[in-house]
């Protein structure tokens, strides 16, 4: 899922990219509007709403929404800057776990923080808001960089977009042969159920275990982390195996 | 230009947004601190209804729809509402024990009202300054509108009052 990068990616590896980085996106989406009101996994609104804010002379609210586009912002240029500079120092695979691993951080964060700390001040959650805007850049950085911009899961009006384009394309019968536009309609339909799936059980877990959804948020980023750890472990073994039997023979 | 220039144009503009929108929420005060204090509610309506107009605010029916939503809290405070600085929305009536806490969320832009830590009431900010609020209310009644309450901070309304006697 993680290891392999730009068009060395199979439609399996950006299936499972696309569908549980999406399912987790709209999973953490509903979530924190239920907790603090605020969209935590798309940023086009916000600059409607910065814009919105200015005009009407609220220049805390506005200061407070540029802020969390930037921390968007500093999320998606921190994921690929770790991608771009860890090839050659780090594997592969580790320099695209690595976002992973600090978005899976902030959402743990913010859950154990819900948990334990949180007094329902303005402040707070202006800071939290923004911790999980950082997340949702690092993750939409990572999957549109390693997938060479073909997954992107934290908002869906690209994706619509390219959906509605490729719906319409496929009412030829000669595009509906090609292999490569069928492939990407999947892809961007399971995205969109995954996004939705994860808004309802966002929605759903919330009501009935509170924040701990963030916690199976954090589930959800770890099996994608660590997935391809049992792959590399099983091909290590199986190469050391086969050296061994060329070696006794 | 050359290009490397123009990337540290570029790093330099990321800094200053920052910046500025950091010195902005430290410096200015937020909803949350602006709020505190005691507020009287001078006007009531529904907004983006219906009616064309053609039902006037100070009629009963007008009158029964408002007890009707605010039917939980509004009787408790009779148009007075009083945002401690602990957070708690004190009655006029001292003869009620329950209290309403009250929470600012989002971006500054949701007033939550909870009653015994559950949430009672969540009214949309539109607007704030020092003597003047706007809160809307999207109510869940069979009826297609918004609630505009108006509120003014007391010590203005009073200024205001003596000054109308004066005159």
């Amino acid at each position: 899922m993680l290891r392999k990068y730009s068009t060395h990616r199979t439609l399996g590896d950006n299936l499972r990219l696309g569908s549980l980085t999406a399912f987790s996106a709209g999973m953490l989406n509903v979530a924190s509007v239920i907790v603090f009101f605020a969209f935590t996994s798309n940023i086009t609104g916000y600059y409607a709403v910065f814009a919105q804010e200015i005009s009407k002379g609220n220049w805390y609210q506005g200061a407070v929404v540029l802020l969390w586009i930037s921390s968007f912002f500093i999320g998606s240029f921190l994921s690929n800057f770790l991608i771009i500079n860890g090839k050659g120092r780090w594997s592969q695979y580790f320099a695209h776990a690595v976002p992973i691993m600090l978005e899976f951080l902030s959402v743990l964060y913010v859950g154990v923080y819900l948990d334990f700390f949180y007094q329902d001040s303005l402040q707070e959650t202006e800071y939290l808001v923004a911790l999980l805007l950082f997340a949702m850049g690092l993750q939409n950085g990572l999957t549109a960089s390693i997938s060479n911009s073909v997954v992107k899961t934290t908002h869906l009006t690209g994706l619509t977009t390219d959906l509605a384009i490729l719906v319409s394309l496929l009412s030829k019968k000669n595009n509906r042969q090609n292999k490569a536009m069928v492939d990407k309609f999947h892809l961007l339909l399971t995205i969109m159920v995954s996004y939705v799936l994860g808004g309802l059980v966002g929605g759903f877990g919330f009501v009935h275990i509170g924040n701990s959804t963030f916690y199976i948020i954090c589930f959800i980023l770890i099996l994608i982390a660590c997935y391809d750890l049992y792959k590399i472990y099983y091909v290590k073994h199986w190469f050391s195996r086969r050296h061994k039997k060329l070696s006794t023979v | 230009m050359s290009r490397d220039f123009l990337v540290k144009i570029n790093y330099i503009v990321i800094f200053g947004i920052l910046s500025i929108s950091s010195l902005t929420v430290s410096r200015l005060d937020s909803p949350e601190q602006i709020i505190e204090g005691e507020w009287i509610e001078t006007a009531w309506s529904i907004e983006k209804d219906n009616t064309n107009n053609a039902v006037s605010i100070t009629s009963p029916v007008y009158q029964e729809l408002k007890k009707e939503i605010f039917d939980d809290f509004h009787e408790l405070h009779l148009g007075c509402w009083n945002f401690s600085e602990n957070g708690k929305l004190i009655s006029t009536n001292k003869h009620q024990n329950e209290q309403l806490k009250w929470y600012i969320k989002g971006r500054g832009h949701i007033l939550e009202l909870h009653r015994n830590g559950k949430r009672l009431e969540s009214f949309q900010i539109q607007a704030i300054s020092k003597d003047k609020m706007v809160l809307h209310l999207n109510f869940d009644l069979q009826v297609k509108g918004i609630i505009e309450i108006i509120l003014e901070r007391k010590n203005k309304q009073e200024t205001n009052e003596i000054y109308a006697k004066e005159v």
